[in-house]
């Protein structure tokens, strides 16, 4: 637990490097993203090795614990869209990157462009 | 686009320069021309002495303009409404004789605009359907899709586009209205307790199509470029732009094929495994070297 806490601080970037609303999950979510995408293709490399019936098992099974021993934050389930305004995890519209709950205060304050109240 | 004050203003000086009896104002002599888009409804009846270029729709007074323009027109004693129209044209002239004010009234310093300094043919145009050329072979060279989420800038640019295209000896066919596309999202207004209350909101995508038949292909892109530089607020632009060939263009690319490999001879000489890669040692010793992990940083 305590190697992971301190791993953790390798992806973190020396100076903050997001705007707008800042939260701490916000900022270890942006953390993954960075960690998945620098480690992507030792990644692949790795996931390539051990799919493939042609390298020897010894080989193979190297490659399986190797992966398995990367770091948590380079593993691209971690990754959560979160919302850009105020954080939450929950019902994130994936056409705006804003909770549920912010787009209907934007839409209704008329701030997201063609979005208006529907009734048929 | 249309602004309807100046529209009927026009229609006005039109009407009192050449005396139209009211009976041919009233019924249609003439067929109605086509409508290519949705403009303001135009009067059917053309007036022979209007200003307008040869392609162009004649300047036609609005059927709202005209009978405003009567009552006005004559002087104020006599009771505008019960007037004959047929002397309505002749009745100020008369009383410009006699009374001669010093401020003209308004529908005279009009007509004396429209004789006298003319609008240029190109600035009358905009109060008139776009002009069009004429399509020759029907090839299509460019598609112009136009985005919007409101109709007001859609049609705006699309009207201005279509013009630009004229100017630029491009001949077009459109716009077409595309199938709109509708967005809706559903939303609880509050916590999740109350799911019943839900909020709907939606976001309706215009769009239109306006294509670009046998142009010039320097042509379309210059009138695709001018549209990017003149670009309206919200309304969006995708083009797609076809190239035609002769039908020599398999003996043409044969020839190239020459030219083509010698300029692939450097990149394709990389192609394969590296030599000093292919070493003794296992994936591992690449994968622990220095470059590996000064990459990974761990």
């Amino acid at each position: 637990m305590s190697k992971t806490t301190k791993m953790a601080g390798l992806f973190r970037p020396k100076k903050l490097d997001l705007s707008g609303f800042v939260n701490t999950r916000l900022i270890r979510d942006n953390n993954k993203r960075m960690a998945f995408e620098q480690t992507e293709p030792e990644r692949q490399a790795l996931r390539y090795m051990i799919r493939n019936t042609s390298l020897s098992g010894r080989v193979r099974a190297q490659a399986q614990l190797q992966l398995a021993q990367m770091h948590p934050y380079t593993r691209p389930t971690q990754i959560k869209n979160r919302c850009v305004a105020s954080g939450t995890a929950r019902s994130v519209f994936r056409d705006f990157r804003i909770n549920r709950y912010q787009f209907r205060m934007q839409a209704l304050a008329g701030e997201l462009p063609g979005v208006r109240k529907a009734s048929w | 686009m249309f602004s309807y004050t100046s529209r009927s203003l026009i229609g006005v000086s039109t009407s009192l320069r050449v005396p139209v009896p009211f009976r041919s104002l009233s019924s249609p002599t003439q067929p109605t021309p086509p409508e290519q888009e949705k403009t303001p409804v135009q009067d059917p009846t053309s007036t022979p002495a209007a200003a307008a270029p040869a392609e162009a729709a004649p300047v036609t007074p609005t059927p709202a303009a005209t009978p405003d323009a009567t009552p006005v027109a004559t002087p104020a004693a006599t009771p505008a409404a019960t007037a004959p129209a047929s002397i309505a044209p002749v009745a100020p002239m008369e009383a410009e004789q006699i009374t001669e004010p010093k401020v003209k009234e308004w529908s005279e310093r009009l007509g004396a605009f429209g004789e006298e300094n003319r609008l240029p043919r190109s600035v009358q145009a905009i109060y008139l359907r776009p002009l069009r050329r004429k399509v020759e072979y029907g090839l299509p060279v460019c598609d112009l899709q136009l985005r919007s989420y409101s109709v007001r800038n859609v049609e705006f640019f699309t009207d201005f586009a279509i013009r630009a295209a004229y100017y630029l000896n491009l001949p077009v066919s459109g716009p077409v209205p595309l199938p709109r596309i509708v967005e809706r999202w559903t939303v609880p207004r509050s916590n999740f307790v109350h799911k019943k209350s839900q909020e709907n909101f939606e976001r309706i995508t215009l769009r239109r199509l306006v294509q670009i038949k046998d142009g010039n292909p320097q042509a379309v892109q210059a009138w695709l470029a001018f549209l990017r530089k003149h670009a309206f607020y919200g309304v969006g632009m995708k083009a797609n732009v076809w190239e035609h060939d002769s039908l020599d263009a398999g003996k043409a690319m044969d020839a190239s094929v020459a030219e083509v490999e010698e300029a692939l001879r450097p990149e394709l000489a990389q192609f394969g495994q590296r030599k000093d890669n292919s070493g003794p040692g296992t994936i591992f010793d690449t994968l622990n070297n220095e470059r590996f992990a000064e990459r990974k940083r761990l």
